[in-house]
């Protein structure tokens, strides 16, 4: 493992090994790096480049904790949406972007993916890169910032990213609302999907409890609640401790030590013939961002997992680790890929494959 | 659009075709206003792309007859400009652009012959009588005749209803509040004299003195708009004498009609006519218009709750920019409901002789019209031009729901007399 | 191949009709909402699935003959300008809507698919599709995913990127490939992000699937006039800071609001120097405490007149003027140039002043309307191109204008794309190093360069505008 100090000997790094693995804050240890890759660790790149709340954009060096920049945003009443896992654990700006990563409260305004403005990476030839901008609209040029969410460091190692932010909510609450079996908390999932309520997050844990969290203005929280509650036809009852729940559910502090954590990306509708699948199983779920994500905690290897993905024909990304490869479930040939692999690292410094 | 329209080439029209094609900055909103692109798909064949062709042929670049399949295919219902943000006067351009074209193309034989029975036909209420009965002796042997008069055929009436004998003066019920001419109308006074019937009844009823002035003849729509600029101008001639006199409106219930007379300015621009025919123009009104603005007395409710669709024909909605007026007459009957169709301002495909040259769009367009109309379940269809009633007339009958087809005064007049609404049995 | 040849060859795909090769065909193909280029090409040929589609682009591949998409020819950055001797594949009968899914807020669309009629078909649901270009009434999905479109309101809920979830596409040299899911959510590298605003360097999209929101429960609509276009600038800072999340925020200058008031006759203040929209949408609720806090913001802005839209029909009439100024504006001059620069939104008051020193400089009228919330501007530039030399001071006024957005840390183009127009500019945006690794994604992709060749990247000649011959 090689720790750069700065950029240009990152390049150098780059330049130098045939095969190199970014690192973060090592918080996905589902993630691993190719055979015979040499690890670069990246808290040397650390540091909020630019930061004008003004503009609700900032700029800041990969390797950059996402807790220090959540604080400084909480600072000036700005937070990041999309509430980058495992950022307690120490969990990075790079390091999520690069995971492809979102916490609950994707549900409302949208991922990692549709707050990323712009990045500088380093390419295969040690260059460093620019895509995007720092300004909230840009369509110039090809939106490769985007393209590295998700990336897995096999495309290029990222050095700096420009995110945007939102006005922090002013108060938060959240209701519990318990169901003896799941297809009826599934049941109301779906009716508050289609339904007009704007939800900053919307989870399901097995067998039937469904979390529902609202966010806005002080003044009309008590009213959006009560009119939530009568929807649910006066279920639901409202969570003590919300910012701590929420807490926990960001960093899997629910899957016990040394399980493997997968995350399956789904739709509503899929989630139930996979609950199907999992309930007789050991394995501890979590739907989150109202059926669009699946978190599935599994004792061990995922191997059988995998299996149960490929027959659903679903995918999975292990990200807290239990052993074997990162990418479960369906893996076919990917044509598009292969080509952006071929023209951003024609040989294989980065490792993976498409 | 930047042009190179030699402008003072094309006569006193030129500066007005020249500063339409200049308003058009080709953004393309015009397209889904347009029933040939809805239906046709391509951008010959839509507002934008005729604007283009139109300037390219006034330039010089392509010849008129390269152009003309895809202008000839322009229904004319300028419901882009309706949907124009620009403000371009298509109107402006296509009329006088079609009269500098009919001189430069040459078309078929059998085209030209066809349009020349229309146009010396249809105008003229006693030869178009003759026509209808013949044309119905035929009929029966429609298969015979070329593919291009099977359309005419589909479309004459079952039964020719008795000619009229429209009285010159009509004097008001109560005292009198306003003093208009009545446009008697071509094609109207054959297929459907019921209208103007009623039009003279429920102005009469209103208050208003009612002179159909002899003399008078077709308005020239459809000599206007097929580009046979001089034909126009002759039949308008004869109604610049007829309505010489001084009246408080011209009042006409076949919208074709009306947005043909308000465009008597642009006829005769540059001409020694020109004074009287903006003048004629700008006392033309149509009736609901007239009637909406002058206030009615509110007719007593039907006798049985019906549901009535409205359809806008194109030369009212767009030509004349009159949507409102009908409306609210036919909102004080009582146990109306008036219903909105979707896909409001697409033309029915009727627009003047459309229907019987160019069928295939024609009938596209007509059935659509009637599937959107059927849609709201209605017991009957209201609308404000003879054209589009016999149109959608013939593709209810066609779509086997042959509900009955009104004019808006049709409706306000059997109102007022407390007659029976027709059904569909 | 010469133009004879390349229509032979189509005419082997298609049936003679739907190519189309004669002038009189041709010539309202060449160009599209950026009328300063035309271009002609060989031919335009009307698929109407995606088959047909697929045959072509292979075809074209074949012979190295270059292409164009086309699907309602709105782009203001010449993205359907054809190749010269190239063909046109015209996409607009591709307009089926395949599949709509209200329970997963999904929608499954052919390229040509009108933008309006997604939101228009979801409707019924409770449902609708976000991005909201003003052209939506025409433009089509095929044209926004290759351009990244945006929108008035897309400052809370993002840009076409961030609404579509997979896509089919028939790459340049002929292969046909998927990507993306169903899902919001996904494992591995975002490969639709990449591909949406490529601008149809990277082929042809067959397939949308996109995302579907629920309507907002309510909106509430200001629009507040002003006695300078500072004061609404600054107006618009203010709210931002107070912390509220318009769902879109707009303004209008003196010369587009007169142009929109004779366009639609939305009621907008006459004498107004600038007009701001600032539009709540949520839970009825929360708009109602976001309006409270807006009317108290917007009051203490200096606004000398501020309306409350009072039902969908005002709250749709004040949209009607904002969403017709760009055509409107082709009223008060018979042509114009609309540039689509982004500046940082503290710098909007600067950006201002300076485009209305530049336009006095050059002697050339700029009407302004853009995206106030998030710092897209869009300066109509006002010329006459009959007058000698007009043309050009228009376009090296605009030069300025995107230097200044770059200069002042923006971006030369928020949502209309680089096409034709800007290319020129790419490269005093990002560095050689960042172009090479475009400029081998692009190569990956389209070996031969025939897709929308002459697009996006910086070309060794400037391209050729139509001007005045």
């Amino acid at each position: 493992m090689v720790r750069p100090a700065d950029v240009t000997a990152l390049q150098e790094l780059v330049r130098e090994y045939p095969c190199v693995w970014p690192r973060g804050g090592g918080t996905k240890t589902g993630l691993r790096p190719p055979e015979g890759a040499v690890v670069v660790e990246l808290s040397g790149l650390r540091g909020v480049v630019e930061y004008d709340p003004g503009e609700f954009t900032f700029t800041a060096l990969a390797g950059t904790p996402v807790r220090e920049v959540e604080k400084l945003l909480a600072e000036h009443g700005q937070y990041l949406p999309f509430e980058p896992p495992l950022a307690a654990a120490g969990a990075t700006l790079g390091g999520t972007l690069a995971s492809g990563l979102s916490g609950p409260g994707r549900y409302r305004y949208g991922g990692v993916r549709d707050f990323v403005l712009g990045v500088r990476f380093v390419d295969a030839e040690g260059h460093v890169v620019r895509s995007g901008g720092k300004v909230v609209k840009n369509a110039a040029g090809f939106d490769l910032a985007k393209l590295f969410v998700g990336s897995l460091g096999q495309l290029g190692v990222v050095v700096e990213v420009s995110f945007k932010v939102f006005p922090a909510p002013q108060a938060h609450a959240t209701l519990r609302v318990e169901h003896r079996r799941f297809e009826e908390a599934w049941e109301v999932l779906r009716a508050l999907y289609a339904s007009s309520f704007d939800l900053e997050a919307l989870d399901l844990v097995p067998p039937g409890t469904l979390w529902v969290r609202v966010a806005g203005r002080g003044q009309s929280l008590g009213a959006r609640l009560e009119r939530l509650r009568a929807f649910l036809q006066g279920r639901g009852e409202v969570v003590e401790d919300d910012a701590a729940l929420w807490e926990q559910a960001r960093e899997f502090r629910w899957v016990p030590a040394g399980w493997a954590l997968v995350k399956v990306p789904l739709t509503p509708r899929r989630v139930v013939a996979l609950e199907q699948e999992l309930a007789p199983t050991d394995s501890l779920r979590r739907y989150s961002a109202g059926g669009n994500v699946g978190w599935v905690a599994w004792p061990g290897s995922p191997a059988a997992l995998s299996e149960v993905l490929q027959r659903l024909e679903l995918r999975g990304l292990q990200v807290l680790g239990g052993g074997g490869p990162a990418y479960l479930g369906v893996r076919g040939p990917e044509p598009f890929a292969a080509r952006v692999k071929r023209a951003l690292d024609p040989v294989g410094r980065f490792g993976g494959s498409f | 659009m930047l042009h190179e329209i030699p402008v003072s080439r094309y006569g006193p029209t030129g500066p007005r075709m020249a500063r339409a094609v200049e308003a058009c900055v080709h953004c393309g909103f015009c397209l889904p206003a347009c029933p040939t692109y809805r239906v046709l798909g391509e951008e010959m064949d839509s507002p934008r792309g005729r604007i283009f062709l139109m300037k390219e042929v006034l330039e010089g670049r392509l010849h008129a007859s390269e152009a003309a399949p895809f202008v000839d295919r322009c229904l004319g219902c300028l419901g882009c400009v309706t949907a124009c943000p620009s403000g371009v006067a298509y109107g402006e351009l296509l009329t006088p652009y079609r009269e500098y074209a009919a001189g430069a193309v040459r078309r078929p034989l059998l085209d030209r012959w066809l349009r020349r029975l229309f146009l010396e036909t249809l105008p003229y209420p006693r030869r178009l009588r003759a026509a209808v009965r013949l044309a119905r002796l035929i009929q029966p042997f429609s298969q015979r005749f070329p593919a291009r008069l099977r359309p005419v055929l589909g479309l004459l009436p079952r039964r020719l209803p008795a000619a009229p004998r429209p009285a010159r003066v009509v004097l008001p019920q109560g005292p009198r509040r306003a003093r208009v001419a009545v446009l008697a109308g071509c094609v109207q006074q054959v297929l459907w004299p019921s209208i103007h019937a009623a039009t003279v009844r429920v102005l009469a009823r209103n208050g208003v003195e009612v002179t159909v002035p002899p003399g008078q003849g077709c308005c020239g729509a459809l000599a206007m708009h097929s580009g046979e600029g001089a034909r126009a101008r002759a039949l308008a001639r004869r109604n610049l004498r007829a309505f010489a006199e001084d009246v408080d409106a011209v009042v006409t219930d076949a919208a074709g009609c009306g947005s043909a007379m308000k465009e008597y300015g642009l006829l005769f621009a540059g001409r020694p006519e020109e004074a009287p025919a903006r003048a004629l123009s700008a006392k033309v009104r149509d009736v609901s218009e007239f009637l909406h603005q002058l206030g009615v007395q509110p007719p007593p409710p039907l006798a049985v709750a019906t549901r009535a669709v409205y359809h806008d024909p194109c030369h009212l909605l767009h030509a004349q920019g009159v949507r409102e007026a009908p409306r609210r007459l036919l909102g004080l009957v009582g146990n109306l409901e008036v219903v909105e169709p979707p896909e409001a301002e697409l033309c029915c495909g009727s627009a003047g002789t459309y229907n019987l040259e160019h069928p295939e769009v024609a009938a596209e367009l007509g059935r659509r019209k009637v599937r959107a109309l059927l849609a709201t379940e209605p017991d009957l269809v209201v609308t404000g031009n003879v054209g589009c009633m016999v149109q959608i007339a013939a593709h209810l009958w066609a779509a086997g729901r042959p509900v009955p087809v009104l004019h808006t005064v049709e409706l306000l007049d059997l109102a007022y007399r407390g007659q029976p609404v027709p059904r569909l049995t | 191949m010469d133009a004879a040849q390349v229509v032979a060859g189509l005419r082997a795909i298609y049936p003679a009709h739907r190519v189309l090769a004669r002038p009189a065909e041709l010539a309202p193909y060449e160009s599209d909402a950026l009328t300063a280029f035309r271009a002609r090409p060989a031919a335009v040929v009307l698929p109407e699935n995606r088959e047909e589609v697929v045959a072509t682009v292979r075809w074209c591949h074949r012979y190295g003959v270059p292409f164009v998409a086309r699907g309602s020819g709105t782009s203001l950055s010449g993205g359907s300008l054809p190749v010269p001797g190239g063909v046109v594949i015209a996409l607009n009968r591709l307009n089926r809507i395949l599949r709509l899914d209200p329970e997963e807020r999904i929608a499954v669309v052919e390229p040509g698919v009108v933008n309006l009629e997604v939101s228009k078909a979801a409707a019924p649901f409770g449902l609708y599709y976000a991005p909201d270009p003003s052209s939506q009434p025409v433009c089509t999905i095929g044209g926004n995913v290759a351009f990244n479109s945006g929108g008035a309101h897309c400052l809370k809920y993002g840009m076409t990127s961030n609404h579509v979830l997979a896509l089919e596409a028939v790459l340049p040299d002929g292969e046909v490939v998927r990507f993306g899911g169903e899902s919001l959510e996904e494992v591995g590298p975002d490969l639709v992000g990449l591909f949406v605003g490529s601008e149809g360097l990277f082929g042809i999209a067959l397939e949308v699937t996109l995302r579907l929101v629920p309507k907002p429960e309510a909106y509430r609509t200001v629009l507040a006039a002003y006695r300078s276009l500072e004061a609404a600038g600054e107006a618009v800072a203010q709210v931002v800071a107070s912390g509220l999340l318009p769902g879109a925020v707009e303004i209008m200058d003196r010369l587009s609001i007169e142009a929109a008031e004779a366009a639609v006759h939305a009621g907008y203040p006459s004498d107004a120097a600038a007009l701001l929209i600032v539009e709540l949408e949520g839970e009825e609720p929360e708009v109602e405490a976001e309006l409270e806090e807006l009317l108290r913001v917007v009051r203490a802005s200096g606004a000398y007149e501020v309306r409350l839209a009072r039902d969908e029909a005002e709250r749709q009439k004040i949209w009607k003027g904002r969403k017709s100024a760009f055509s409107a504006v082709g009223r008060l001059s018979p042509d114009y140039l609309v540039q689509d620069g982004v500046v940082p939104r503290t710098r909007l008051g600067t950006a201002l002043a300076e485009i209305e020193r530049l336009s006095r400089e050059y002697g050339l009228r700029v009407a302004n309307v853009f995206h106030a919330g998030d710092g897209n501007l869009h300066p109509l530039i006002l010329y006459d191109g009959r007058k000698p030399g007009e043309l050009q001071r228009a376009e090296e006024l605009a030069g300025e204008i995107l230097r200044l957005c770059i200069r002042l840390g923006g971006s030369i183009t928020g949502e209309h794309g680089v096409g034709v127009e800007k290319r020129q500019y790419l490269a005093e945006m990002f560095g050689p190093r960042d172009l090479e690794v475009m400029r081998r994604l692009r190569q990956v992709m389209d070996p031969l360069e025939i897709a929308n060749r002459g697009k996006m990247f910086p070309a060794a000649r400037e391209p050729e505008p139509a001007g005045v011959r």
